[in-house]
């Protein structure tokens, strides 16, 4: 994203430059599309402001957790709820002024979770790991909310997203959803616990931004997926399938604008086709079965993400290929391909994996091929380097991986070059093709 | 309304985050401060400490595993116990001389009216079910000798607050 805003800040000077537009025109162009940005209002001295009242509340919260045992402990909680009170009303007088205001705001984000250490360590406090968390963020977010500056709001979004992670893979504390050994499956509020929390984090993050709470929720329900939890899966089939849809929810609803293509969504969209093909060497599923069968629960999870992906791939937008170009269709496919090639493994045998082994690499190698063409039809240079780094990773990857001899290995290097050279010169006859067009 | 930066709102926030450590400070001191009697509980040998908000002794009870009485021998009933400390005659001699160490004599799930039962949260540790009674932890100043204290080789001087609360006052060494 920084890297589009130079570009754009490049391109905008130049026009300037060539005196297309003024220098006053371009910098209002340019401020008008910064103030889109999350971090718009973060110029350097913010970011330092921010750093500043990051290190003076660790600090705090060090000299703190130092413990001062010679001082009385009615002196401590007075002490600090002042300090708190100071601290929060300094950064509400301070609010005009990002200079005071940034490092004041970052201290008083702090000040709960600094609250908690304190009285655990005046009252020899012990428990629930989880809940010290918990508290900090259901203390934290109403201010982080109301802030005019989205930092606080980060932090808290973050702080959420952590204790979701850290309490539902633990298999103790209120948040637990991964079984005990030898115990009672948790109990059903857990998940309700564990949702909420969820809720938070994506409803505390700043701005319109989707991509990273989406991705951080979807990576997250992928993982209870694994673990050994109430929607836990494990034949591969099932696996694959709500891996594949998860992924093609990320990319189709985490995009964050409607001209541009989704970064990261799409990088793990690639990442999880290229890991399939790897399913050439699939040796059954006996590895995954020694922990039981799949839940019920995840079972219909995982048809339910995979209707979702499906009717998502179908009535939205495909963010596979860039949006409103004239390979909406091929994107599409590609989208519903991915998840379908799960359904070879439902009868998981070495024929079927290796179907859906060679139905990635034929995804990989059109997504390549598409992307090439689009790109040169479109003059973007970075979507066709994108389809050559694809295929070319692919056809590295499968030399090593499945050839093993040197000579059928550099044979198959050859091959893949010249191929690669006829389709460099057909581009390029293409671009002139269009060019010449446009003149006329 | 712009909600956003509204002094107005930010002062409320920030007076009900006070009134939070407040009301929480005030609670914690009013429910210790009883006059129930003193004891001592041993501790067994589990890993010392970590760093973590401040430098502390981890300790393990030898009551975190009750027996006796009505208490379950080997439960998957994770929860809330009340657990019954008595003096049966157990002793260990600190600077202060001999003192009496408690033990666990029964169990219940309801908490009873008569004195001397406490509060427990059974979780699931590594060997099994585990009675937390929420004083696992005694924080020392870093510079505090006791800190390279090992659970065994202290006792854990606590009393019974008005909620059933175990409240750990301090940590004794055994001679």
């Amino acid at each position: 994203m920084a890297s589009y805003y130079k570009k754009f800040k490049a391109d905008l000077d130049a026009s300037a430059g060539a005196g297309i537009i003024t220098p006053e025109q371009a910098a209002a162009v340019y401020e008008r599309a910064l103030a889109g940005s999350p971090f718009a209002s973060f110029r350097a001295a913010h970011w330092i402001g921010a750093a500043a009242g990051l290190f003076v509340a660790l600090g705090i919260i060090l000299i703190v957790a130092s413990n001062w045992d010679k001082i009385d402990s009615y002196t401590k909680l007075f002490a600090f709820l002042l300090l708190f009170a100071g601290m929060g009303e300094a950064a509400i007088r301070l609010d005009e002024k990002p200079a005071a205001a940034v490092p004041l705001e970052m201290i008083w984000f702090f000040m709960p979770i600094l609250g908690i250490g304190l009285y655990a360590q005046i009252f020899n406090l012990s428990g629930d790991p989880v809940k010290p968390y918990l508290v900090w963020a259901a203390l934290a977010s109403p201010a982080a909310l109301l802030s005019r500056r989205p930092f606080a709001a980060y932090l808290c979004s973050a702080l959420l997203f952590f204790t979701l992670y850290y309490g539902t893979l633990s298999s103790n504390g209120m948040l637990a959803l991964t079984a005990a050994r030898a115990a009672d499956p948790q109990p059903l509020w857990h998940w309700g616990l564990a949702l909420a929390v969820l809720a938070g984090g994506a409803a505390v993050f700043p701005g319109r931004k989707l991509s990273l709470p989406l991705g951080a929720s979807v990576i997250w329900l992928f993982i209870m997926m694994l673990a050994d939890t109430a929607i836990k899966l494990r034949s591969s089939g099932l696996i694959l399938l709500s891996g594949m849809s998860l992924a093609v929810l990320w990319l189709t609803y985490g995009s964050e604008r409607d001209d541009e293509r989704a970064s990261l969504p799409l990088k793990v969209w690639l990442g999880a086709v290229y890991f399939t093909t790897f399913f050439w060497h699939y040796g059954g599923d006996e590895l995954v079965n020694h922990s039981g069968p799949d839940t019920s629960a995840g079972g219909a999870l995982a048809w339910l993400l995979f209707a979702g992906g499906l009717l998502s791939v179908v009535f939205r937008p495909q963010r596979l290929l860039p949006a409103g170009s004239r390979d909406e269709t091929a994107g599409k496919v590609m989208l519903a391909a991915s998840m379908l090639c799960s359904f070879f493994l439902f009868d998981a045998n070495e024929a079927t994996a290796k179907a859906v082994a060679i139905t990635a690499n034929l995804l990989l190698a059109a997504f390549g091929t598409v992307s090439i063409i689009s790109g040169a039809r479109d003059s973007s240079e970075k979507q066709i380097n994108l389809g050559v780094a694809v295929l070319t990773l692919t056809a590295v990857t499968r030399f090593i991986d499945i050839f093993g001899t040197m000579l059928k290995s550099g044979m198959a290097f050859i091959v893949t070059g010249v191929a690669f050279g006829a389709l460099a010169y057909f581009v390029n006859k293409g671009r002139k093709a269009l060019i010449e067009s446009v003149k006329k | 309304m712009n909600w956003k930066g509204n002094a107005g709102y930010l002062r409320l926030v920030l007076g009900a985050q006070l009134l939070f450590f407040a009301a929480w400070g005030g609670w914690l001191v009013v429910s210790r401060n009883t006059d129930s009697p003193e004891f001592h509980l041993a501790t067994e040998p589990v890993d010392p400490r970590d760093l973590f908000s401040g430098t502390y002794v981890a300790l393990n009870y030898e009551i975190s595993s009750p027996r006796g009485g009505r208490c379950p021998r080997r439960t998957r009933d994770l929860g809330r116990l009340f657990v019954k400390l008595e003096d049966k005659g157990k002793k260990a001699v600190t600077k202060d001389g001999e003192v009496s160490v408690y033990e666990a004599t029964d169990c219940h799930t309801n908490p009873p009216q008569e004195p001397g039962w406490a509060k427990a949260d059974m979780t699931y540790r590594f060997g099994g079910p585990v009675a937390m009674y929420g004083i696992e932890r005694f924080y020392l100043n870093e510079n505090d000798p006791r800190k390279d204290a090992k659970s065994g080789s202290v006792l854990a001087k606590v009393k019974i607050d008005r909620n059933h609360n175990l409240v750990l006052l301090d940590l004794v060494e055994k001679f």
